[in-house]
């Protein structure tokens, strides 16, 4: 018995060394549908797709489910979300949002949050990987940057409006948990970002810069920075912006911008060739599918009437105190709004008739309240649209150097471009077109107030300074996701009433640092009142 | 050497021939063995001389011959039976009588790498004997021992034909990993469907880390060893068939209104619409399903050679129209001694496939058909005049008929595994053996919808089908020696061992749509059109693993008293961060027979006590490969210069620190057996540790590319007690009373979600989701708290209208329409907090009765039923019966949906699970060896307060956050049936 324990320990020896010397326990694995990073020698040539994230990311973000549109007008006195037989309390999160009660957990604000994060973060590591020679540019490298540079200081443009107070992280190699910056500092930095960017983005205006942030995108991105400056930092910078504005007209005479002359081209299905806009986001029905405006706001039964490939969901509809506000004559009333009795495609039959009225945010029956028709929807249409997005618009230049103007003193002037911006809305009514200075520095004739049982229950007497501007801006960009920018410019934001809405805080001109941001980054401090 | 051998063997020849010369004659003894009560005769068993080696074992008719030389006595022994010693006294003929063991100390436990006497246990394992199994039309391995082992909870939550059982052993030890346990067939890991249950012989269940440390990574969710039917010992060759048919009725069927009483409510002012005709939807989806099951199974062989071969068919249909399960299986073992049984060989093969109805695209059913079923307006019907399907243009609302009817799909599974494996035994002792073994599987399905469907109908897709492929090779081998040597009161065994194994699966996916016919089904894709116009998907992937091990186990015992086990395992697995591969999982346990200490020996009435102590460690690996590593992957679509060109991101965070999930498992036990064995049982205590627990934890975005990231972080605990009580209240040759219970209780708390880097500001995460319109989550896990928790509003009062009041944060009464996030409440939770089941077991002559009750207690679920369809607000919708029942006595619900603690019920339950009633038929037949005719029924009664359709609901669940949301019933599902089944086994 006694010689069997080197036996043993003479089998073992043996057994291992053949384990080990045959490599029996080497933990490699072969990865076969993922590119190793390791193994990834990037080109020039891959440049497009290295970069395509950053921009690829603002789909989501704007007009995808509870993107930037969402958080822009629902908190805002044109659009609502009201409860629907077929649902759309969810929590009450659409009431929260209209009555502005949200709270650090709302998914709208939060999303967006993390949406421009993510596009910030991937400018960083794009950024970093040109400068350290990782992906090898040889020519052209600085404009790459500038432009990277510019889509982050938009991002951060973002960030500035909608939540203040956040992190500016530039350096993709910082391991440490980001620290706050105040509202002022992201200003400095998306103005400085945007002008040093400035002289080496390209100036080209073709498909080749389309969707991309070329100089007058920057401009524009600027000049809206500007014209808000007053509210992010207490000082205002009119002429600053009328600057920015300049620039982009004078481009515009060389035959690169122009008003379309049909409003409702600008959001056709197939308006990447539309002079008018400057920056937008390009979406299409099979490669870039998160166009989704038209499957939240669309009664189910609208399926029959484009008709549609899937069934849309049946939400949002215009504030009926707004839709009071449009000039009969106004064809933007009709471009922007589906209104009235809805016919099926195939059959001819009464489909659904959709009334202005809606009895309120808690409860509202499905053909309650205009529906949003701006952006065209083509016939067979499927649950993303291929209408790009409009960020930056040419109308959107004039009217903010004619805002700038306004408020400088220049009325008249303003009125001048105000009249241009609405001269193709006024066909059967040609003379309506024009406004007057003096006009423009009246009240609006938006009848704020407390809304009760489908009627105007209240009514408050509001004096709001260039009110008739703010209706203007109404009118030319009502859904486009940008309403409750203009309101807090306005100052009317906390203080007006409008649907089922009352009076909030100015604090809600900010929305609170997400609450699971905080809980991730100690570092972070919650914005006032919050 | 060689010339000293040439001297040496004459001489012992001569030795020998002397020895012999010199030896008194032999006697002849010869005999039959038999069972004490049921007088059949034993095969296989041991017939010994006392005081010598020579020996024989009985044949298949338990006729035995031994020549004997002046031996006193003879030593009888059959595995389940007492020894008996029968002394000599001249005969030389003998019928002798075994009495059944009726403590099972001697019955052999499965443990890893071995087998183990149960007497000598000193883990927490469970073992589970055929016979002992719950009978009827059972679906898997372990709704066989459903009820049976303390701390292991088998589930069946779906009426699905195809679906299987949920499994959780002792609490949830893990929230990202894999809940499910190591199945292993004759030592190969599979999984509970690789063999039929009609060929398993017995389970055993790993339950605690000192026991299971031997499978390191794979060990932490308990181990399941299935042993499937072999031949013992020499025996006649045997056919075996059982036959089963069965029949399903839906567990509870819930009562939503019929077409009378949509009129009745119409006239009352409700927005009803009346179409004019009365249909019952859920008849119009459902049948009786009728299955049949067929086992034959074939055993035999001689003292060199043994097989078994069997086939398993299974027919199954399911309670929806077409839903069904059609499964063959197929097993070959074969075994073979050679040189004296220094050498044997055993190789087999199981073959497996599976073909069902795929109602949903990737999946056997879909679920949005029952829901649909059930809010269907009962006035309408299900065609219109002209013979089309009647369809309406309301949201989510689609005729279920036509769902089910214009739907073609199958899924076709295959499995086959093919293991050998080769024993040597060079010296008495000694065992060395290398096993290798392939499985390979593969399925396919197909799927598609005809132009009638929904799709094309509404969604003008014009014909859509589907096609997917997935495969995988599992390679294992696995190089084990041990060697046991007894010398005086000592006792050892030692085992080594190495294991390698590797795997590689596959996944393949299109779609198309956009047909020309619907003749091609999912048999032409490329006749579609969508798929060429970029809309519609295709994708494929690989991936492949590694896992090594080294592994080592020693036992110790002295006098059977004191015994000793250590285990280690070091384990790599490729899943893993550069520098984390390797981990070390060691286990040591004891065991102290009481009950053979002098002091115990007057206690003459308790046959053995045993006290058990154990600690073990077992880790776990993520679930998924390459998660360590820094990749990219092409994606989202960019347009440049015009064209739509694929995006560059990097796949994850990456973790190069990633490393094993690790757990501790202390665990306390005490065996009794006493009267005889009438009474027996043990009593567990447990306490396991997950600490490094893989978590997704969440990061900000910078400087983290994505929101989450895979890391070690946090901590779970889980306590509990096993009780298993066995009796015997009553036996006799004609009637005999056995009954067994048990009982567990678990209780688990999240004590951490952090690491060193990682750190949580927040001591909570929420999960689940209620699905649109409701769009919350529906529960909230706190760290100091247990896994499960329902967080929603507290309803407690309702308005005159028909809207809730909930308790808001200040614990005032609100209206709900004001809530706000921070009124949410715990509402409950969702896993039981104790388990128990009571077996019993009923023989009066040839009849037998079986009867399994199985319960669980103090936990809540939420009943999606009644949050969905309890308002009388939507009438586009069907609804229950008690919608127009006032809620707390004062008003009709008539507010938005909304998830209230109203929904939240207590979801104790008792359940006369399985009732099998047989009758042993009297053959007297030189062909027919056995009959047994017998009735089952499975999911009888259940006694509950629940008001939906099962209490029984999905308490895992395969995700990760199915897991972290027990006791969601949730609204689209299969519901569960109740089962007859009626059966034969016959053996010739």
């Amino acid at each position: 018995m006694k010689n069997i324990f080197p036996k043993i320990t003479i089998l073992s020896a043996v057994t291992a060394t053949i384990l080990l010397g045959s490599g029996c326990t080497k933990l490699d694995e072969t990865v076969y549908s993922e590119l190793l990073a390791d193994n990834f020698k990037p080109t020039a040539g891959d440049v497009p797709a290295i970069i395509a994230p950053v921009y690829s990311n603002m789909r989501a973000l704007s007009a995808g489910w509870q993107g930037m549109f969402d958080v822009e007008e629902e908190s805002a006195d044109e659009i609502i979300t009201p409860a629907r037989p077929n649902g759309w309390v969810d929590g009450g999160t659409y009431q929260r949002m209209h009555r502005h009660t949200w709270t650090s957990n709302e998914g709208q604000p939060n999303g967006l949050w993390s949406r421009c994060f993510t596009g910030i973060n991937t400018a960083n590591r794009v950024i970093y990987q040109i400068n350290s020679g990782e992906i090898p540019v040889t020519t052209g490298k600085e404009n790459v940057i500038a432009e990277l540079r510019a889509m982050r200081a938009f991002y951060y443009s973002m960030l500035l409006d909608n939540h203040g107070n956040v992190p500016i992280v530039t350096d993709y190699k910082a391991t440490g948990l980001p620290t706050q910056s105040n509202r002022q500092q992201v200003y400095d930095f998306v103005v400085k970002e945007l002008t040093e960017s400035m002289p080496l983005l390209s100036e080209v205006v073709d498909k080749t810069t389309y969707g991309r942030f070329n100089k007058w995108a920057a401009k524009a991105c600027l000049a809206r920075t500007y014209l808000n400056a007053g509210v992010y930092t207490g000082t205002t910078q009119w002429d600053k912006c009328i600057e920015q504005c300049n620039d982009v007209i004078a481009q515009a005479a060389k035959g690169s911008y122009a008003l379309e002359p049909r409003y409702k081209d600008i959001f056709k299905t197939t308006n990447e060739s539309s002079k008018e806009l400057i920056f937008s986001v390009p979406y299409d029905e099979t490669f870039g599918t998160e166009f989704q405006i038209h499957m939240k706001t669309l009664d189910p039964l609208m399926q029959q009437v484009f008709p549609m490939q899937v069934q849309p969901w049946g939400g949002d509809c215009a504030v009926p105190q707004f839709i009071d506000t449009y000039d009969v004559d106004d064809q933007r009333l009709k471009d922007t709004w589906i209104q009235g009795p809805q016919y099926s495609a195939s059959t001819g039959a009464l489909v659904i008739t959709f009334v202005k009225t809606v009895n309120g945010i808690e409860k509202s029956a499905s053909n309650e309240g205009y529906r949003i028709g701006k952006y065209e929807i083509k016939p067979n249409a499927k649950a993303g649209l291929s209408n790009d997005y409009p960020i930056f618009r040419y109308a959107d230049i004039l009217m903010m150097k004619a805002e700038s103007l306004l408020r400088t003193g220049k009325a008249d002037d303003a009125a001048v471009l105000v009249t241009q911006v609405r001269q193709r809305n006024f066909t059967t009514a040609p003379a309506k077109a024009t406004v007057t200075g003096a006009q423009l520095q009246g009240n609006s004739v938006y009848k704020y107030g407390h809304w009760e049982n489908g009627a105007l229950a209240t009514q408050q007497n509001l004096n709001i300074p260039y009110g008739r501007f703010l209706d203007e801006l109404g009118w030319e960009f009502a859904a486009e996701g940008r309403r409750r920018m203009d309101l807090i410019r306005f100052g009317i934001f906390a203080t007006a009433q409008w649907f089922q809405h009352d009076p909030s805080s100015m604090d809600k001109a900010l929305f609170p640092i997400p609450a699971t941001e905080i809980n991730k980054n100690p570092n972070l401090i919650q914005n006032k009142s919050y | 050497m060689k010339g000293l051998l040439r001297l040496f063997l004459p001489v012992l020849a001569g030795i020998l021939l002397v020895h012999t010369a010199l030896a008194s004659p032999p006697i002849r003894i010869s005999g039959t063995i038999r069972d004490v009560t049921s007088h059949q005769p034993l095969a296989g068993a041991s017939v010994k001389a006392k005081g010598s080696t020579r020996g024989t074992s009985t044949d298949a008719e338990g006729k035995f011959t031994l020549e004997l030389n002046n031996e006193k006595a003879i030593i009888v022994s059959a595995i389940g039976y007492e020894t008996l010693e029968i002394p000599l006294t001249g005969r030389n003929d003998f019928s002798i009588d075994l009495k059944a063991v009726a403590n099972d100390l001697n019955e052999v436990v499965v443990v890893g790498y071995g087998t183990q006497k149960k007497g000598e246990v000193t883990s927490a394992i469970a073992s589970v004997k055929a016979e002992n199994f719950v009978k009827g039309a059972v679906r898997d391995a372990a709704q066989l021992i459903q009820g049976k082992v303390a701390g292991l909870t088998v589930s069946t939550s779906s009426g699905d034909p195809t679906a299987g059982t949920q499994i959780q052993l002792r609490g949830i030890t893990t929230l990202q990993a894999s809940t499910q346990p190591l199945v292993l067939i004759d030592g190969i890991p599979g999984n509970l469907n690789s063999v039929a249950p009609e060929d398993i012989e017995q389970i055993d269940v790993l339950k605690d880390g000192s026991a299971a440390a031997i499978y390191g990574t794979r060990g932490t969710n308990g181990v399941i060893l299935i042993t499937t039917k072999k031949v013992h010992g020499e025996g006649r060759s045997t056919v075996s068939y059982d036959g089963y048919a069965s029949v399903q009725t839906i567990a509870r069927k819930p009562q939503f209104l019929d077409a009378a009483d949509y009129r009745k409510y119409k006239a009352q002012g409700y927005g009803f619409q009346d179409f004019g005709t009365s249909t019952d939807w859920f008849k119009a989806v459902t049948r009786t399903p009728w299955s049949s099951t067929h086992n034959l199974s074939l055993q035999g062989g001689n003292r060199q050679t043994s097989y078994t071969a069997s086939i398993n068919w299974r027919d199954w249909d399911g309670l929806f129209l077409k839903s069904d399960n059609r499964q063959l299986t197929g097993r070959v073992d074969i075994t073979h001694n050679m040189m004296d049984g220094k050498v044997k060989f055993n190789v087999g093969a199981i073959t497996r496939t599976r073909t069902y109805w795929e109602g949903a695209d990737g999946g056997s059913f879909n679920g949005y058909v029952y829901r649909q079923a059930v809010i269907r307006n009962p006035t309408d019907s299900i065609k219109d005049y002209l013979g089309n399907w009647k369809e309406q243009n309301v949201y989510f609302y689609d005729n279920p008929v036509a769902y089910i009817m214009e739907t073609l799909g199958q899924t076709r599974e295959k499995e086959n595994r093919i293991y050998g494996s080769v024993t040597v035994t060079p010296i008495d002792g000694l065992h060395l053996k290398l096993l290798m073994s392939n499985v390979r599987s593969d399925n396919q399905r197909g799927y598609s919808e005809t132009k009638k469907h929904v799709s094309t109908v509404k969604n003008g897709r014009n014909g859509y089908a589907s096609l997917g492929e997935g495969n995988g090779t599992e390679n294992l081998l696995e190089l084990t020696g041990d060697y046991t040597k007894s010398f005086g009161a000592h006792k050892f065994t030692l085992l080594g061992g190495y294991s390698y194994q590797d795997g590689k699966s596959e996944d393949f996916y299109m779609q198309n749509w956009d047909f020309p016919t619907d003749q091609y089904s999912y048999n032409r894709m490329q006749s579609g059109n969508a798929l060429g116009r970029g809309e519609a998907v295709m994708n494929s992937s690989a991936s492949s693993y590694k896992l090594i091990g080294f592994f080592g186990r020693l036992e110790y015992s002295w006098n059977d008293k004191y015994i000793l086990r250590a285990i280690v395992r070091h384990e790599g697995s490729s899943r893993f961060g550069m520098t984390h591969k390797w981990g070390t999982f060691p286990a040591v346990s004891l065991g102290w027979r009481i009950s053979s200490e002098d002091f115990m020996k007057n206690l003459t009435f308790i046959n053995d006590l045993k006290l058990r102590a154990g600690y073990g460690v077992t880790g776990t690996a993520p679930d998924a490969s390459y998660i360590s590593l820094t990749s990219l992957n092409y994606g989202a679509r960019f347009l440049y210069n015009g064209n739509w060109i694929q995006g560059l991101s990097p796949a994850r965070n990456p973790n190069p620190d990633l490393k094993w999930e690790r757990k501790g498992e202390y665990n306390i036990g005490l065996d009794f057996s006493m009267f005889k064995g009438a009474l027996s049982g043990s009593i567990d205590l447990y306490k396991r540790e997950t600490n490094d627990m893989l978590w997704n934890f969440p990061v900000p975005v910078p400087p983290y590319l994505f929101s989450t990231i895979t890391t070690n972080a946090g901590k779970t605990e889980n306590k509990g007690v096993e009780i298993l009580v066995n009796y015997t209240p009553f036996r006799s040759k004609t009637f005999e009373w056995t009954t067994g219970a048990n009982f567990s209780t678990n209780s688990n708390k999240i004590v951490s979600l952090s690491n060193d880097v990682f750190k949580t500001t927040t001591n909570y995460v929420d999960a689940g989701a209620t699905g649109e319109p409701i769009q919350t989550s529906t529960h909230r896990l706190y760290i100091g708290r247990p896994v499960g928790d329902f967080y929603g509003f507290k309803s407690i009062d309702i308005t005159p209208d028909g809207k809730w009041i909930i308790e808001g944060a200040d614990g005032k009464p609100k209206p709900i329409s004001a809530n706000k996030n921070e009124d949410k409440k715990i509402l409950g939770n969702g896993l039981p907090k104790y388990y128990a089941g009571w077996n019993n077991n009923f023989r009066y002559k040839n009849f037998d009765l079986s009867v399994v009750i199985r319960g669980a207690f103090k936990f809540q679920i939420l009943n999606f039923q009644r949050m969905f369809y309890s308002t009388t607000k939507n009438t586009q919708y069907n609804m229950l019966k008690s919608a127009f029942d006032k809620v707390y006595g004062k008003a009709v619900l008539t507010d938005d949906l909304y998830f209230v603690s109203e929904y939240i019920e207590n979801g104790d339950y008792v359940k006369i699970d399985n009732v099998t009633f047989g009758y042993t038929i009297p053959v007297k037949n030189k062909y027919i060896r056995n009959v047994r005719v017998y009735a089952a029924g499975l999911n009888l009664a259940t006694i509950t307060g629940y008001k939906g359709i099962d209490p029984e609901v999905s308490r895992t669940g395969g995700s990760s956050d199915a897991r972290l949301t027990p006791g969601n019933d949730q609204r689209d599902k299969y519901p569960t049936t109740r089962t007859f089944t009626i059966g034969a086994n016959v053996t010739f």
